[in-house]
């Protein structure tokens, strides 16, 4: 199944899109002969415990999962099946943490943390690996993100490459057109966020275009 | 786990109180213009009172130019221990309540929402966020401005 592993709704403090907008475009998607299953929500420093889109989801027959994207020392980290300790161990607004502690907690809680658009100019892990950091629990990464300027998912391709990285991708949506330009092709059935984190540790995935969800792919 | 932002943390809770400020045709015309509004009851005030409206009528957004009225606090920003000064205004929203009109007097009251730092390309950004909410000479609330501003880290 195809799964938008990056996105961010109007909860996120940069973001314009709803969430019905993103499923709305969804179904068009879907009638252009695209593949899409499902996002991941994953708002900005936080973790949204009292929203439920389970009504929207069945509504437009697409899984919509939470997660979040933190700001670390060392880059922005995608965090999946969030658990409440986890955000009790976790000052999930502080800009300052430690990639790796947040890496290890996400563990210790059952969740999962992945390293965003590491090869981003300024900011991704790439950038703090070439200043001499090591990350030694980092084994997936954001390998394809749709708000990458030129030359940046090139770099997290040579990063995954160099350092044997697994890859996911996501679109990095803030507007509603933007959803599912970049989504992950996992073998497993995922409903929820545990099987999501699952599907992870399972290394069963790859990252894919948009393009590649036809049935005509232009590219694997 | 402590974040390094320090500032006036005091601040929350307080509203600061602005006004009254004046509402004239003239300033209504200026700001449909600037926005291009056509509808007449936003120029004109025949074509207002014509729809039931004491004078010529607002535009929704109008107090984002009202808020600029209203001064607002230093919160004495300090990031990893520094001092942050500059920046530049980051956005508006506006919500409209209930119709502004020409001789309405507004008072304004702010406080502040949240300050949050955030990380980008360009390294790290602190978001100051204020929201002042307009009530006019009967004490109706006719919009609530939320506005943002961003100090360099």
């Amino acid at each position: 199944m195809y799964l938008d592993m990056h996105s961010h709704s109007v909860s996120s403090d940069d973001s314009r899109a709803t969430v019905e907008q993103y499923l709305k475009w969804i179904q068009v998607l879907r009638k252009r002969g695209h593949v899409v299953d499902g996002i991941v929500l994953t708002e900005h420093r936080k973790f949204d415990y009292d929203k439920d889109y389970a009504a929207l989801a069945n509504q437009y027959d697409v899984v919509v999962l939470k997660g979040s994207e933190l700001d670390t020392r060392y880059g922005h980290v995608l965090v999946y099946g969030v658990t409440e300790p986890l955000t009790k161990d976790i000052d999930f607004g502080n800009v300052a943490m430690d990639t790796r502690e947040l890496l290890k907690a996400a563990r210790q809680h059952g969740a999962y943390a992945v390293p965003a658009h590491p090869g981003r100019f300024g900011i991704g892990l790439t950038e703090y690996i070439q200043q001499g950091e090591i990350f030694d629990d980092v084994h997936i990464v954001e390998r394809l993100n749709g708000g990458s300027r030129k030359g940046e998912n090139e770099r997290a391709w040579e990063l995954c490459d160099d350092k044997g990285y697994l890859g996911v991708g996501g679109s990095d949506a803030h507007l509603t057109s933007h959803i599912c330009t970049c989504l992950t092709r996992f073998e497993a059935k995922i409903s929820n966020e545990a099987d999501l984190v699952e599907a992870l540790l399972s290394e069963q995935f790859q990252p894919v275009w948009l393009e590649d969800t036809t049935n005509n792919p232009t590219s694997e | 786990m402590a974040t390094e932002l320090e500032y006036d943390r005091s601040l929350y809770g307080i509203e600061h109180d602005a006004g009254p400020f004046e509402v004239t045709e003239s300033q209504i015309q200026a700001f449909s213009r600037g926005i291009a509004e056509t509808n007449p009851i936003y120029t004109d005030a025949a074509a207002a009172k014509s729809q039931g409206f004491q004078d010529i009528v607002a535009p929704p957004t109008f107090c984002t130019i009202m808020v600029h009225r209203v001064s607002l606090p230093d919160i004495g920003l300090k990031f990893g221990g520094k001092p942050v000064t500059g920046g530049m205004h980051a956005g508006q929203r506006v919500q409209a309540r209930a119709p502004i009109t020409a001789g309405d007097h507004l008072t304004a009251s702010s406080h502040l929402k949240e300050v949050y730092p955030k990380t980008g390309r360009t390294g790290t950004m602190v978001f100051i966020v204020w929201e002042t909410t307009f009530r006019n000479q009967d004490g109706t609330v006719v919009a609530d401005v939320q506005e943002s501003f961003i100090r360099r880290g």
